[in-house]
């Protein structure tokens, strides 16, 4: 186990050096000094405490998605849907923080997480339900309730919950003692990078210690072989769709209490689907998680600095990050088309498996 | 009358809405025939759409943008297929690449290139010209807002019987659809799957290309970041909604464009929220969905 | 000169099986000719390597007189050999027509000339007597047209020698009639045809000859007006005895450990036949019968894995009926599964995660939901002492494992507690001599301390060695139980070929 580990790990790096790479030389191509840029980016990210807790800022919404991606990948369930349940839960535990305004805030937080978590697992359930008794596949709905999720939210804060004056969409501010607190002067980092570490711990103990664990292992590994062992399928899936919408409710949670203050329509950008990203750098397993959790945010938080000090776009981080998924996603297979080329004989890439 | 004139308009704005959107669903429905269901169309049409933009600028013509609009579609889409079929890299994630690749480095040349940010409206470039059809146009009322359109507008009715006349009655497009449902049977009477395979998503790309170049130049001329808006995703609820059947994803697109131009409309005299139309469209894919499901379980004896 | 000469073909698979050896035969022209041997036997891979889906290691192919390479199936086609394989090549939602010609449409620019390729598909129809709608879906044709859409698709390819992977597994009894009656007509038309099965009274009624394979080699070719099927049986099933295994004799008691009462499996093609049968404890039942005739239904209904399932399954006088597999599990039913690659393991899960699949839910290796790990690893290092597991430790994947010890972690956690009724479904398919012994030895160890064991297997040797009765599955029903004294292969191998003399079945 160990050297496997360190194998996949130091085959992300090259393919993480790669991206980098290939990210250069677009800097370069568009006459820009990737060398320096790369400086800028390394120093803003972690150079001084400061970055280093926007970096981990950055992170904290991206470890609750990855783990929510990863529990459901785990039990061979493909949940594009975190970002839905984040939306869902965000506006729950504002909606907490903004009407519980007298209930101290030991109380509030909580309970506000609680609504949050609450909410995002039952909008996972719902693509669960659908999968574990109708069979209909989890890709296609959880992908089209993402947009119902956002268009949702979206109404409530431009209808029932409109704050008039306020020119976007967004809900009341929550009440001062639900807004999370921080880590650190002078950074938003805040106690919700601590819950975050405290769910990886404990989806880490779930996979790993626990019969529910053991049944979403065997699930994601053999179905058919779940089944002769009389291992309750359909509950294992309605469960980790559950838990999956949770974890990703408590991104949504965190984001609203502990960055925004408030619920703010379309806030997400997508933090649902960095989600599957996180997971498939993370090579599926929840240390993985972390340590892409913590490099993804390090270029998005170094982005904007570097964005102010080189005129090199932020953006160029999305089309490194995109590059990086076409490299993970190839390099899974480098093996074989090692084979290939060498066997030169189609029929071994037509017999080769794809990988899901 | 004033309810006659918007009922009109309506009809007319349907028209121009759903335009992007049955370019993009007959290009999922060719990902779909093909058995590798593409979800960056969202991306394809927004690389187009930028394309579009600046190359037409350039060259001082809005029809060769087009055309390379069409080129980044497809160069995309092998990109695509390279890595689904030769790598076997999952499809989901590979789609979700294709709409972060195009909307991070739309983004990023706007601000290298143009040195701004969010929309690029070139003064110099024209929209398409509207295309009056002789005769029809002139019919009255109807005439002058059914036939009286944006060339791209034509183009994307045409694409509907001509993707169904591809794959139902052209050999290729036969040859696609059996790769779709049974590759192994389409292997062993010796079809070149794998090209097979890069044309229908290729020729999925170009669609998409032309829907991108629809939403830049059809009305106005200009590219803002991120201006698909989920107009890919609405294309692919289309395609589920249908089943995969031209005709009836057509139908669909049109049906959503109407969502999206009752949306502007009714905002202004009546009360029901916009949310709720954008809506629509999937929550009816996930509706339609579970009902296929159920009705098939139920007929197992479930 | 024979139209299709086979010379001297030998094909060993990668891991040492002998699949092919020294295999001889011949066709001639215009002839049906029979294939014949059991499951394992060598036909199948004989055929993949006519069609070109496999290459022989040596030997020789002549065709029509000249010698033959057929390194892929296109080949195979150019040279007129077409097969149909058991497992239908159709696209559904192409029509008729189109699936026929696909891949070698009659072009008019970019489109097919579905007029002509309409009309040449019916001519073929009219002229071989192969009638089916042009112009229907794939989707919507009974298995039985599927099949002659399958043969057509070979005719139109101009295919001149047919090759029928038991066409007839699949079909109706009166399906198979008008198959005969097609295939009697492609002869007439000037075609060749081989036709593979293990259905004894198909190979009299339709082939003029029939060549017998048996363990990978040709045991003889026949003349079947000249042979009774008996002596086919014989040849098919072999006449040497393997020394008995050490057996002792009945330990039979009179309780019923499992007791089947009219189960009907739910097997779409094998509606309204019900099974009865019960094991006693300190018994082997063994289920013979050619592969498709009901034992995967009958498996997975006794496990819980059809919903729809109807009857009683009584074990130790608990009716199962409704129960989850999980419960039926925990009241003392074993499994061995068919294929245990896909039922019987995880293979990239660890052995002893293997081990525990079975135990993982309770105490002890479960206390409140959390998984006891140094118990369940040290629970799985004693049962691979046990089971003579070999590998390196507990902690690697099963999919590093051979086959026989893959099967060992599947023996050891169905035994690890003595079950009430084992059900081993094929289990010594695919293992070495060593494992096969080790298996049986089990198996036997069972017997003896009062278990009821259900033994189904496709290997009469195996069913002859350990049963004390052996049962006969045909078409979804017992067509007699036989005691073990009265167990011979010629009456076991009629029986399994549908023929059951004079006595009545039970």
């Amino acid at each position: 186990m160990k050297t496997s580990f360190v194998a996949s790990f130091s085959r992300t790096l090259v393919t993480v050096l790669l991206a980098l790479l290939v990210g250069g030389l677009i800097m370069q191509l568009s006459g820009k000094d990737a060398m320096g840029a790369y400086q800028v980016l390394w120093n803003s990210a972690v150079g001084s405490p400061r970055a280093l807790a926007n970096t981990l800022l950055a992170a904290t919404p991206l470890i609750f998605t990855g783990l929510a991606t990863l529990i459901a990948f785990k039990a061979g369930i493909f949940n594009v849907g975190v970002e839905g349940s984040l939306y869902v839960g965000a506006f729950a535990a504002a909606w907490v923080g903004f009407t519980f305004v007298d209930m101290p805030g030991i109380l509030l937080i909580p309970l506000a997480f609680f609504a949050g978590g609450l909410v995002g697992g039952l909008w996972g359930l719902i693509p669960g339900y659908l999968k574990a008794r109708l069979r209909v596949d989890e890709i296609v709905t959880t992908i089209m309730l993402n947009y119902v999720a956002i268009l949702f939210t979206n109404y409530l804060v431009t209808g029932p919950f409109f704050v008039p004056g306020m020119a976007n969409a967004m809900s009341a501010e929550v009440a001062p003692q639900a807004q999370l607190p921080r880590l650190m002067e002078r950074s938003q980092l805040n106690i919700s990078f601590l819950l975050a570490l405290v769910v990886l711990a404990l989806v880490a103990f779930l996979l790993r210690r626990t019969a529910l664990g053991y049944e979403i292992q065997t699930l994601g590994t053999n179905a058919t072989f779940a089944r002769w062992m009389g291992m309750p399928v359909a509950r294992t899936i309605l469960l980790v769709m559950f838990l999956s919408g949770l974890i990703g409710g408590l991104a949504g949670a965190g984001q609203a209490l502990g960055v925004h203050y408030r619920f703010v329509g379309g806030f997400s950008q997508g933090l649902g689907f960095d989600g599957i990203v996180i997971t498939l750098l993370g090579r599926n397993t929840p240390g993985g998680v972390l340590l892409a959790s913590l490099f993804l945010g390090a270029l998005r938080s170094g982005a904007s600095t570097m964005e102010m000090f080189t005129q090199i776009p932020r953006d160029l981080i999305d089309i490194v990050t995109a590059l990086l998924i076409f490299f993970v996603a190839v390099e899974v297979t480098v093996p074989k088309v090692w084979k290939y080329w060498r066997g030169g004989s189609k029929t071994q890439m037509a017999a080769s498996g794809s990988e899901r | 009358m004033e309810t006659g004139e918007l009922i009109l308009n309506i009809v007319a704005s349907t028209l121009r809405l759903s335009t992007p959107l049955l370019l993009a669903a007959m290009a999922g429905l060719l990902s779909l025939q093909v058995g590798q269901v593409n979800i960056g169309l969202e991306g394809l049409m927004l690389a187009g759409a930028f394309t579009t933009v600046v190359v037409g600028f350039w060259l001082g013509s809005t029809w060769l943008g087009v055309l390379a609009a069409i080129i980044v579609g497809m160069l995309l889409a092998a990109l695509f297929t390279l890595v689904v079929t030769r790598f076997k890299a999952n499809l989901i994630v590979s789609g979700l690449a294709i709409n972060l690749l195009a909307s991070g480095s739309t983004a990023y040349l706007l601000k290298v290139l143009f040195d701004t940010s969010g929309t690029l409206s070139p003064a110099s470039l024209e929209s398409l010209p509207t295309v009056n059809i002789p005769v029809l146009s002139d019919i009255p009322v109807i005439g002058s807002l059914v036939f009286s359109q944006s060339p791209l507008v034509y183009v994307s009715w045409l694409m509907v019987p001509l993707t169904a006349l591809f794959l139902y009655r052209s050999i290729p497009g036969t040859h696609i659809r059996a790769i779709g449902q049974n590759e192994e049977a389409a292997r062993s009477v010796g079809i070149p799957v794998r090209r097979r395979q890069y044309l229908a998503l290729m020729l999925g790309g170009g669609l998409c290309g032309l829907a991108g170049a629809h939403l830049a130049v059809g009305d106005l001329a200009l590219f803002r970041e991120d201006m698909t808006a989920g107009r890919g995703f609405i294309a692919l609820a289309a395609v589920y909604f249908a089943a995969g059947r031209p005709r009836w994803a057509a139908l669909a697109c049109l049906l959503f464009g109407m969502f999206e131009a009752l949306q502007f409309r009714l905002q202004l005299i009546s009360s029901t929220p916009p949310q709720f139309f954008q809506m629509l469209p999937y929550v009816m894919v996930v509706v339609v969905l579970a009902i296929i499901s159920a009705r098939k379980e139920w007929r197992k004896g479930w | 000169m024979p139209y299709l000469e086979v010379r001297a073909i030998r094909k060993t698979y990668p891991g040492g099986v002998l699949a092919n050896d020294d295999i001889h035969f011949n066709v001639e022209a215009g002839e049906i000719h029979g294939l014949v041997g059991e499951n394992g036997a060598g036909k199948s891979t004989l055929m993949k390597i006519l069609y070109g889906m496999e290459q022989p290691d040596s030997g020789e192919i002549w065709l029509g007189g000249q010698r033959a390479h057929i390194a892929h199936p296109q080949a195979a086609i150019q040279l007129g050999i077409g097969m149909v394989h058991q497992h239908f090549q159709l696209v559904p939602t192409l029509t008729v027509a189109e699936n026929i010609a696909l891949g070698r449409e009659t072009r008019r620019g970019l489109f097919a000339d579905r007029g002509v390729m309409r009309e040449r598909v019916r001519a073929l129809s009219d002229q071989f007597g192969l009638h089916v709608n042009p112009d229907a879906l794939a989707s919507d044709l009974s298995v039985g047209l599927q099949q002659r859409v399958e043969i057509l698709k070979m005719l139109y390819r101009n295919a001149r020698l047919l090759i029928l992977d038991e066409p007839s597994a699949v079909l109706t009894p009166q399906e198979v009639v008008s198959l005969f009656e097609v295939l009697r007509r492609l002869v007439a038309e000037g075609c060749t045809a081989i036709f593979i099965t293990h259905k004894l009274d198909e190979i009299m009624t339709l082939c003029d000859r029939a060549t017998v394979l048996r363990r990978g080699q040709v045991v003889g070719t026949v003349e079947t007006a000249r042979v009774t099927p008996a002596e086919i049986a014989r040849l098919m099933v072999g006449h040497e005895l393997e020394p008995p295994l050490a057996r002792k004799a009945s330990a039979a008691e009179s309780r019923d450990r499992l007791i089947v009462r009219d189960l009907q499996t739910g097997d779409a093609r094998l509606q309204n036949t019900t099974v009865n049968f019960s094991v006693k404890s300190g018994e082997i039942l063994g289920i013979a019968g050619v592969e498709g005739n009901g034992q995967t239904g009958l498996v997975e209904a006794l496990i819980g894995l059809r919903p729809d399932a109807k009857g009683d399954i009584l074990l130790d006088g608990t009716n199962l009926h409704g129960l989850s597999t999980r419960d039926r599990r925990k009241r003392g039913l074993a499994l061995i599964p068919e294929d245990r690659n896909r039922e019987g393991l995880s293979r990239p899960m660890r052995i002893w995660e293997n081990l525990a699949s079975g135990e993982y839910d309770r105490s002890p290796l479960n206390t409140g939901g959390v998984l006891r790990l140094e118990r369940m690893r040290t629970a799985a290092r004693a049962l691979m002492e046990r089971f003579d597991i070999r590998a390196p430790n507990e902690g690697v994947a099963v999919s590093t494992l051979s086959g026989g010890n893959a099967q060992k972690v599947v023996i050891a956690r169905e035994l690890a507690t003595p079950p009430a009724v084992l059900i081993a479904s094929q289990p010594t398919r695919g293992l070495d001599i060593g494992a096969t012994g080790f298996v049986h030895e089990q198996l036997l160890n069972l017997r003896e301390q009062g278990c009821g064991v259900l033994l189904i297997s496709a290997d009469l040797d195996e069913l002859l060695a350990l049963s004390d009765r052996i049962a006969v599955l045909f078409e979804g029903r017992i067509l007699r139980i036989f005691p073990r004294e009265e167990a011979t292969r010629e009456q076991i191998g009629l029986a399994m070929a549908g023929k059951v003399e004079s006595e009545q079945a039970r």
